[in-house]
This record gives structure tokens, C-alpha cells and sequence, in this order.
């Protein structure tokens, strides 16, 4: 492994001069390579047209405030380090470079020619770090409202609504606010309103039942057609990543439930195993098993609200209700295992939270059974129904390579035909002890997603059979000082070990200083973090990687020269929730 | 802390009660009829579609068969504020939404009634952090608040019978020409002090090694 990820790293400083390439140890084994910003593009370029075997796939790109991080030996000086993540399908590898920025508000140049899907990121390093992009084409704010002043990702910004004083809203500033969230076509490169009568502008949100929460959309309306489309994000940023920065590394993990509200502990996943590869903890055969069980619970669960919730969006009343009673029935085996709902946060550092309690089989078991009889009715009523099939089929069509341009994962990826799936591509956390199918699509558009959507969910209770038949005895957590919560047996035996949990419990576990990103394969495509610790109780940097943020800046192409209520339809398939796309 | 910063003169009617806590000079014809509106509007809750975030993912299961919100007559579910007599805040208010949500509850009719769904649009909750309203009640009056992060459906339809009760026995003024132009709002008790003896009477709970109580859920 390790020389392979040296290849890329060889054949890149190849192309740029011996001097011009400083690789870096991480956490996660990913070749990461420092550039100079004049040398950027021309890395990017040949890393994705010229190197054998291209890094097609722009994963993700943010940056570093590195003003107070301490532990950063070997790496070159920067305040500001911009990050970029490529991914190669072909090597099923990643590459990080990174750009050292030394100026405190920093200018970079744009990549969106090499990569369009860098236009939102870009925005995001200028809205959160106040990084500028050169020859970007609109750069403005995306998360924050327009009337905010400074950038939260920097580590000067105030971090809690408490610092900043109490909220409050007069009516002029409520008026005034109104004005700068107003849609001008100017801004956003589009002919002025006029009193045209086949030119049109509409308005759909913050506030519509076909978003799926606070998402707007303003829509150029050529007639009845969709000329162009606008989607305005930022209505539901609850800034988890800032938020990273306070928590420790164990009461974090409650927000990362958060993050894609509808899959629960999936979410907990990548998190978790990303601090555990920092600390180099391992974690014991069952807690694995526990883990992936009810982890595919709920990509079953937000499976099937997003197929309940789809087919309404095309007009379909019945499928909703019935999902969401086969969605209660999950949550009854969540709700005995964890407590929860649609929060349970049980994983912890090296395990789970507690072991599963007795009869946990059978209520597995019973799910399992009746859940495969319910997937005929779902076949019957919404894939093989007409009106549905009317409404999606050749509708929203993304194909592979645009799908891989755009960085689109997970279904949406899948349903274009690509077959690829991170649990058996790169394989995490014991998914390669599992046998399951990739379902894939064949021509992209909404009614693949659907068919994708349903096939995973068989798949998933494949692995919960699996899961249920195979289920490993011992411990649910690792015994590593720096699990947590910490082991609390021998505290009232001898003072060190009392004073060791009573530091462990309260500031929680010191993770040694370095970086590690972690991905897994969410419900709803790749979800990733990318942690930097610098050996402290907290994360220095935590990004977070939602598939949601490339899906919803992809539907503007996916509904040019489609009409209104295909774009309901669009919304609806593309399995997005706001908490994703906004973090 | 949690006190009301922002109350437009129309929010007033709302919140007004009668010092003497009873309509004045009001015949029993009236009284009964307003009564009788009472009891209509108490079982005619019609929610404005309208969610921000976790929590309406939880309200819309209220929807659904096992809750069945219908059975308290608040299944119907208006997609226009105009429509609508409930504004329930399901879920995190953000500073970029707070103007909207605000105009979205000026447009609400009256009567109207906002309940605050959550934790965050109670406080805030988990999220005190830069972009985030600590509690809705920073921009608009809150008639009633469920707590939860999310909160169950039954919390949500637990709620929804508490504010029918007290939108049941609210007196409101049936014309400006008739009777007293004042609407009588009945204090609502605290859930914490109605429950405190039936909680502090809960001596054996079940244990969490157990998956059930009745081995079905």
C-alpha cells in the first residue's frame, strides 16, 4: 500500500521539479503532498489529465486555520493551508495536496476550470475563511447570510451566539435583511427582470413543502420551461465543524448525529473511526459487528423516508404512510438497543455505548421478516406504478462521468451505472466480512434513484441477516486508556486509576497530534471527516465532508430545459436533507 | 431569560388576558357561543407545513399511521400561512431564516399559535453557536414548548393537547361590535409540576439489559 501511494506522489514531483513537492506523514496513510500556489493548477491539471490511472473525482477542498495549531513539524509555513482531496476510482485511492498561504487574508487561484464543482467550495473558503479566489466566477458568500461580518472558521471568530450578545431583531432590521436576501438576477449572471411576458422568475423557498427544509431555489422560467435555476444554501448552517473546535472529542459526537438528521448513528461512523485511527485504537470483533447492524438499521430507516417522501413529492399519498410505519418498526429495535430515536449517538470511541440487551434477536429477526414482504408492496406501489414512473423515467438524467466531474457519491452516483460503493470499493470498519450487492442504475434519472434506493434497502437487511446470524461474543468497547467513556472497575481500588477517569470523564481523552480523514458510505452518499488534532481535548480542525453540499449544487444542469414539477421531482430523488448540505 | 423581546401590537391580542380573569357583562348567550368557538377551534388545529429542520422529520411521523395526529383534528396541514392557526417551529432557528421565519408568522391569521418544537427553537439547545437564534421566542410570542432534541411524536401530540385545552377555554371577542373586545386566556399549569408525583411515584424502571417490557414493541 505504502508504495503505491508514494507512486503518485513520485510521479507528481516528477512533473514539478525535485524541489517543488514536501510529502507528509498522516494518520490515514493518504499521500499527502505540499505545492506552491503558482504550482496549484498545474498539479491539479496533471494529477487529473496527465498521471496514469487520473484522480477524476474533486472530493473535497477546504482549509486549515493554522495561527495556533503547535504541533505542525515538518510542514511547511502557512497560516492558512488550503486542502484538496482528489479521489481515482481506477486506484480506489485518494491524494491531499495542500497549499501554504502565508498572508491573513490569503488569495488563491480559482479551479473551477479544471474542476466546476470547486465553484461552492470555493465560496465556502471565502465565506468561512475569508480566503480569496482568484478568477472565480461569483464569489460570495454561501453559508452566511449576506449582512454577516467575519468569517466563522477563523479561529478569532466567536464561536458561541452567547459571545456575540443576544439576538435581536427590529423591524428595519428585519425589513433590511428581507432587501439583501432579495434575488437580482445580475448577481448571479442572469438577464435583469423584465416585463417580458415569456421571462419569468420564481421563487421556491426558504419556506416550500418540495424542499425538504430551508432550501431555496429561484427558477428562470423561459415559458413553461426551466432556462436556468439558482439554488440559495446556507438557511440551515448550524456550524458543526466550529463547534468541533469546543467539544471534546467524545461530547462531539451528539452533533455528528446531526449532520444527516435522518441516518442516525451512520453518521457517528466516520467520526468515530477517524479518532480512533489518531489514537490507534482497536476495536473489539462485536463492537464492529454491533456498529455495521445498526448502521444498515438506518440506511434502511432513512431509505425508507426518502421513498415515502418521493413518492408524495410526485403526488402518491399512500407509500409515505407506509413507510414511515415500516420506519416505526426499526425504530422500535433502535429505540431497545439505544433508547433513541433518531439521535441515539451510540458509538463511542473504541465501541459502542453498551452491549445489546437480551431478545435483541427476535426483534431483529421479526423486522427483518416483515420488512421483506413490505419491499414487494414498495415495488408495487411505487416502481411499478405508472404515474410515478410518468413523472421520473428520463427525468434529472446525471451520468457517470458528469457524476464523477461533479463529485456526486452514493446513489446518485450508483444510478448512473458506476457500481461503486465504499463499503466493498474501500471496504471500513469489517464490511468486507459481509456479502452484499452494488445495485446499479443504467440511465441516471430520478426513477433509477428510486430503484437504487429500494435495492439497497434489501442489500441492507442482507448484511443485518448476517449481522444477526453471525453476531461475535466479546467486549463492546476497546480497552484502550483512550476509549470512551473510560473504564470505570478499578476507580475506587487505587487513587491513580481514580484520577486518571475522573480527567478522562470530565476534560475527556487527549488525542495525540496528527491528522486522519475517515469516509464511509452514508444513505446518501460519501460522508467524510478530516480531523486535526493537536494534542489536545478538543479537534483543532474538523471538516466534515457531506454528500448532500456536490448533489444540490449539480441541479441547476440536471433541470435545464425541464418544467416546474420536474424539478419537484428532481428534489424529491436526489435524497438530500438540509442539515447535510449546510452542516 | 427566556423573555419576549419582540411582541408586534397584533401579538398582543394573543396574550392579553381580563383582570378579573372572566369576561365582563357578557350574557350567557354569548358566553355560551363563544364556548362553542372554543370547543370548534380546539379540535380544528390546522398546522402550517413548515419545518426547519430535525424536529418537523418527527412531526411529520405525528402524521402518520401509528400516531395518527387526525384523531385531535391537526391533520390538516395547509401549505399557506394564511390557512393556517399553528405555526409549530420544528427545529433549529437560524439567523439567515430568522427574517423569514418571522414574515411567515406575520402572515398567519388570526387567531394563531406558535408552538416552539425542540430544543433549539426553545433555547438554542446543543447548538450555541454563531449562526443559530437561542430560542424562537427571540423574534415572535411562543404559546407553548415542547422539550426534546427531537422530541417523540407522542411529545409533539402530548403538546398539541395541552395547547388545544387552553386554546378550548380561551375567550375571544366574537365581532368588535358585540361584547368585550378583549380575548380571557386561562394560565396553563406546568407539565414539570402536574407530573412530578406520577414521576416521583416511578420506583422500578425497567432495566436497560432488557430489549422490551412486553418482548413486542
Amino acid at each position: 500500500m505504502a508504495d503505491r501511494e508514494a507512486e503518485a506522489a513520485v510521479a507528481l514531483r516528477q512533473h514539478l521539479g525535485p524541489e517543488s513537492v514536501v510529502t507528509q506523514e498522516t494518520g490515514d496513510g493518504i499521500p499527502t503532498c505540499w505545492v506552491a500556489v503558482g504550482q496549484l493548477r498545474q498539479a491539479l491539471e496533471f494529477l487529473k489529465y496527465k498521471v496514469d490511472r487520473p484522480y477524476l473525482m474533486l472530493y473535497d477542498l477546504t482549509a486549515i486555520d493554522e495561527r495556533e495549531r503547535v504541533h505542525r513539524a515538518g510542514q511547511p509555513a502557512s497560516r492558512f493551508t488550503a486542502v484538496y482531496q482528489l479521489f481515482s476510482f481506477d486506484r480506489a485511492e485518494d491524494i491531499r495536496l495542500k497549499v501554504a498561504l502565508e498572508d491573513d487574508y490569503p488569495q488563491l487561484p480559482t479551479i473551477t476550470g479544471i474542476w466546476p464543482s470547486a465553484d461552492w467550495y470555493e465560496r465556502e473558503l471565502w465565506d468561512m475563511y475569508g480566503i480569496g479566489v482568484d478568477g472565480h466566477p461569483n464569489l460570495r458568500r454561501i453559508l452566511m447570510p449576506p449582512w454577516w461580518e467575519g468569517h466563522p472558521l477563523r479561529k478569532e471568530h466567536p464561536a458561541r451566539a452567547t459571545e456575540m450578545g443576544m439576538f435581536q431583531m427590529t423591524e428595519e432590521e428585519a425589513e433590511s435583511f428581507d432587501e439583501q436576501l432579495r434575488f437580482r438576477p445580475e448577481e448571479w449572471g442572469m438577464s435583469p427582470m423584465q416585463e417580458d411576458a415569456d421571462t419569468l422568475y420564481v421563487n421556491l423557498g426558504p419556506q416550500h413543502p418540495g424542499t425538504h427544509g430551508p432550501l431555496r431555489v429561484i427558477v428562470r422560467m423561459n415559458g413553461e420551461e426551466i432556462s436556468d435555476l439558482v439554488c440559495d444554501i446556507g438557511y440551515h448552517h448550524r456550524g458543526a465543524e466550529k463547534m468541533a473546535e469546543r467539544q471534546s472529542w467524545h461530547t462531539f459526537i451528539p452533533f455528528t448525529d446531526r449532520i444527516d438528521y435522518l441516518s442516525g448513528v451512520m453518521n457517528n461512523f466516520p467520526y468515530v473511526m477517524a479518532v480512533e485511527m489518531l489514537a490507534g485504537i482497536e476495536v473489539p470483533e462485536r463492537a464492529r459487528v454491533i456498529r455495521i447492524m445498526l448502521a444498515e438499521i438506518f440506511r434502511v430507516i432513512s431509505h425508507l423516508v426518502y421513498l415515502g417522501t418521493f413518492a408524495q413529492d410526485v403526488g402518491a399519498m399512500s407509500p409515505v404512510f407506509y413507510a414511515f410505519n415500516d420506519r416505526e418498526r426499526a425504530f422500535d429495535i433502535i429505540e431497545a438497543i439505544t433508547g433513541g430515536r433518531m439521535h441515539p449517538s451510540w458509538f463511542r470511541i473504541g465501541g459502542v455505548a453498551q452491549d445489546l440487551p437480551q431478545g435483541w434477536e427476535e426483534l431483529v429477526g421479526g423486522f427483518l421478516r416483515h420488512m421483506r414482504r413490505s419491499l414487494r408492496d414498495f415495488d408495487r406501489m411505487v416502481i411499478r406504478n405508472r404515474i410515478f414512473k410518468a413523472r421520473t423515467v428520463g427525468v434529472g438524467v446525471v451520468g457517470p462521468e458528469q457524476a464523477v466531474e461533479w463529485g456526486a457519491t452514493g446513489p446518485m452516483l450508483r444510478a448512473g451505472g458506476l457500481a461503486w460503493d465504499f463499503r466493498k470499493g474501500r471496504s471500513y470498519g469489517g464490511y468486507d466480512q459481509f456479502d452484499f450487492d452494488v445495485p446499479v442504475g443504467s440511465r441516471g434519472d430520478c426513477f433509477d434513484r428510486a430503484v437504487v434506493h429500494l435495492e439497497e434497502i434489501e442489500q441492507s437487511l442482507r448484511i443485518v441477516e448476517q449481522c444477526l446470524s453471525r453476531m461475535p461474543e466479546g467486549d463492546y468497547k476497546s480497552l484502550h486508556p483512550l476509549a470512551t467513556p473510560p473504564l470505570k472497575e478499578r476507580t475506587m481500588e487505587d487513587i491513580e486509576t481514580l484520577i486518571d477517569h475522573f480527567l478522562a470523564v470530565s476534560w475527556g481523552p487527549v488525542i495525540p497530534p496528527g491528522e486522519a480523514s475517515m469516509r464511509t458510505e452514508d444513505a446518501k452518499g460519501n460522508h467524510s471527516y478530516y480531523l486535526v488534532s493537536d494534542g489536545s481535548t478538543s479537534s483543532y480542525r474538523t471538516r466534515i465532508r457531506t454528500p448532500s453540499f456536490p448533489h444540490i449544487q449539480m441541479v441547476p444542469q440536471m433541470c435545464r430545459g425541464m418544467m416546474i414539477p420536474d424539478l419537484t421531482a428532481i428534489l424529491g430523488s436526489i435524497d438530500f436533507v438540509l442539515a447535510d448540505v449546510d452542516r | 431569560m427566556f423573555s419576549r423581546r419582540y411582541t408586534s401590537p397584533a401579538a398582543d391580542i394573543g396574550t392579553r388576558g381580563l383582570p378579573s380573569g372572566a369576561p365582563r357583562q357578557s350574557g350567557i348567550l354569548l358566553t355560551t357561543l363563544q364556548a362553542i368557538l372554543g370547543w370548534g377551534r380546539k379540535y380544528s388545529l390546522w398546522p402550517f407545513n413548515f419545518g426547519l429542520s430535525c424536529c418537523y422529520v418527527e412531526m411529520a411521523t405525528s402524521l402518520t399511521s401509528r400516531f395518527d395526529i387526525a384523531r385531535f383534528g391537526a391533520e390538516v396541514i395547509r401549505g399557506s400561512p394564511r390557512e393556517a392557526d399553528l405555526m409549530v417551529i420544528a427545529g433549529t432557528v437560524f439567523i439567515k431564516m430568522a427574517p423569514v421565519v418571522r414574515r411567515m408568522y406575520e402572515q398567519l391569521m388570526l387567531p394563531r399559535w406558535v408552538v416552539s418544537l425542540g430544543s433549539c427553537a426553545n433555547s438554542g439547545g446543543m447548538y450555541d453557536i454563531y449562526s443559530v437564534v437561542q430560542g424562537v421566542d427571540k423574534i415572535l410570542p411562543v404559546d407553548l414548548y415542547v422539550q426534546g432534541c427531537p422530541p417523540s411524536p407522542d411529545a409533539f401530540m402530548y403538546g398539541l393537547t395541552r395547547l388545544a385545552t387552553l386554546v378550548g377555554s380561551e375567550k375571544r371577542p366574537l365581532s368588535w361590535l358585540v361584547g368585550p373586545g378583549e380575548v380571557y386566556r386561562p394560565e396553563l399549569p406546568s407539565t414539570r409540576d402536574e407530573r412530578r408525583p406520577g414521576r416521583e411515584g416511578e420506583t422500578s424502571l425497567m432495566p436497560p439489559e432488557q430489549a422490551t417490557a412486553d418482548g413486542e414493541g
